[in-house]
């Protein structure tokens, strides 16, 4: 069964059409990748797939059951999210942050118990942030930041994570820790992750490691292609997607070919550029 | 009078209630004192507990405890109170229903959009209070000079001045309520200060929980506001103070908060008695004192968690 599975929803703000007649499904162990210029509709497609927001038609099934029925502590159960920044309005501690993950498993008029505790401690050991675990969580960098909201991620224990371009506000170093410590918990724990990305290229790095890897255009309301990143991510997907021509290439990254997209220039003509 | 003999006062009135005590000593402390200080310490801890959660809740930390407007609802409430019944218990359940009823209204206001966005309830508190502070000024505007204007001027600036045994009764259940209520979701006001979206996606019942902390705050604070006024500060600073000394944990800061509100108001209340030959309104002292210990706090824990 497959955990999300999306039938033909659309979304709208008043006249104005977000996306229509999407549809997709995620597989456990499964990497999708949503691409697509910014204001095309990404965040507000995984804001559906949440439950954060309702569409207008068409059914999100999560585990094979309809989203809009459950309750929000199975949502919780079986997806975790993870933001593209949390704007920290009170200092807590990373430990804290963490501990919030276990919000779901907890009675209600309860407070997370030495299990809980012990799960956070563990999700925040996978991150590599366990000296950092009693900083004050505003006082960290971007990228740990980041590793602490995936950190709380794990914590909830859910089969699937969902990022919002996780990787938006990082620096090269950065960008790329977050990105292994994604594909190393894709890996080691069988998780599932919706992505969606402004980089083309972290496509290629999941299929590179041999992770089963989806790439979905959400362009102008609708996925103009989706299927695996060597279909998908080609010369043309990328003109039509950004209106940029660009190249593929291919090396050998000690005998696992890696790919990467190279953008050579921007076409005008086209009009395709938001 | 020395210590021994207050405490020896207050054994013999908790073992002994019934008996007819005609000591001008056991009736200063057991029928003004005692529960003066009773109530001081409740209001303090329900302003104090109730700012915090409400801080959590909006992710605000320049919110207080009257961000819902209960505290120009119960200000309406006593004023009205006043006007038409001329006595100062009259004053107690209109506070009290007023102070709740303006809450509702301003949930009721920011449910026009479904989910009910912080942002659109900080908006319905703002619109409620400038409606119910329109009407106070109309009641005083009314209201009779010489008796009924300087009673609700009075009540505005807060006092504990007036507190009975009595009152406990009106008071304490809303208080001790809103306070337990506080307390047992304490974990999860941590949760709703990631704000909506987060809050949503780590689990279960955002919506309850968000109703339930609205719930129990007003309670607290409108049972405070209907005894004592209104008295600024408490639930906009001891929160602040309150992260300062055990950081930002809704589960630590909860307890701390009611306890660190109950202990300043108590001390404020003994310096207004004090300070002057008669009594100072405590709603003046709470601001005059609390602010330059608030910077001293600042000063001393700069940079450090909070």
């Amino acid at each position: 069964m497959a955990l999300i599975n999306v039938k033909n929803i659309s979304f709208s703000y008043g006249a104005r059409i977000i996306f229509s007649q999407i549809s997709f499904c995620v597989e456990p162990g499964q990497v999708y990748c949503l691409l697509g210029p910014n204001g095309c509709g990404k965040t507000t497609l995984l804001d559906c797939v949440l439950g954060f927001l309702t569409p207008d038609e068409g059914q999100i099934l999560i585990r094979g059951k309809d989203s809009a029925l459950c309750r929000s502590g199975w949502l919780s159960k079986s997806m975790s999210y993870v933001p593209q920044n949390h704007e920290g309005t009170f200092p807590y501690t990373v430990f804290d942050m963490v501990l919030m993950g276990r919000a779901a498993h907890i009675p209600f008029f309860s407070s997370p118990s030495p299990d809980d505790k012990d799960i956070s401690w563990e999700a925040i050991e996978q991150v590599g942030l366990t000296e950092m675990a009693m900083r004050p969580y505003t006082l960290l960098s971007g990228g740990e930041r980041q590793l602490v909201l995936i950190a709380r991620a794990l914590a909830q224990q859910a089969p699937v994570i969902i990022m919002d371009e996780p990787t938006a506000h990082l620096d090269f170093k950065h960008e790329f820790i977050v990105l292994e410590t994604i594909m190393n918990l894709v890996r080691t724990r069988g998780l599932a992750l919706v992505i969606s990305t402004h980089f083309p290229n972290q496509a290629y790095y999941f299929e590179s490691h041999q992770i089963p890897t989806t790439v979905a255009m959400l362009h102008k309301g609708r996925f103009i292609h989706s299927g695996p990143p060597d279909q998908v991510l080609t010369k043309d997907g990328i003109r039509t997607l950004y209106g940029i021509d660009s190249t593929i290439v291919s090396f050998d990254n000690n005998g696992a070919p890696l790919k990467h997209v190279i953008p050579v220039k921007t076409l005008d003509s086209e009009g395709e550029r938001p | 009078m020395s210590l021994s003999q207050v405490f020896a006062i207050g054994v013999e009135g908790l073992f002994y209630p019934f008996q007819n005590h005609t000591d001008i000593a056991y009736a200063v402390i057991m029928d003004i004192r005692l529960p003066r200080a009773i109530i001081g310490a409740l209001v303090g801890g329900a302003l104090a507990v109730s700012g915090t959660a409400f801080q959590g809740l909006f992710k605000n930390p320049l919110v207080s405890s009257g961000i819902l407007g209960v505290s120009s609802g119960a200000g309406f409430g006593a004023a009205l109170g006043i006007l038409l019944f001329h006595r100062v218990s009259a004053t107690y359940p209109l506070a009290l229903f007023f102070g709740m009823f303006a809450v509702f209204l301003s949930y009721m206001i920011g449910r026009i959009y479904q989910k009910t966005p912080a942002i659109m309830l900080v908006l319905g508190g703002v619109i409620v209070s400038s409606v119910f502070s329109a009407l106070i000024s109309l009641v005083k505007y009314v209201a009779d000079p010489y008796e009924q204007l300087p009673a609700i001027v009075f009540w505005l600036m807060g006092s504990l001045a007036g507190a009975q045994l009595e009152d406990l009764s009106i008071a304490g259940p809303p208080i001790i309520l809103g306070a337990l209520g506080l307390y047992l979701v304490r974990f999860r006001i941590n949760v709703l200060s990631m704000g909506d979206k987060e809050a949503h996606t780590l689990g279960a019942h955002m919506g309850l929980t968000k109703a339930l902390v609205i719930v129990c705050a007003t309670l607290a604070t409108a049972g405070a506001v209907s005894v004592s006024g209104v008295i600024g500060w408490v639930g906009l600073i001891i929160p602040h103070i309150g992260r300062m000394v055990v950081g930002n944990d809704n589960r630590i800061l909860i307890p701390v908060s009611f306890s660190m509100g109950a202990s300043f108001l108590l001390l404020i209340d003994i310096a207004s008695r004090v300070l002057t030959g008669s009594e100072i309104p405590i709603g003046i002292l709470t601001a005059l004192f609390g602010a330059p210990f608030f910077v001293y706090l600042l000063k001393k824990t700069k940079g450090r968690g909070w």
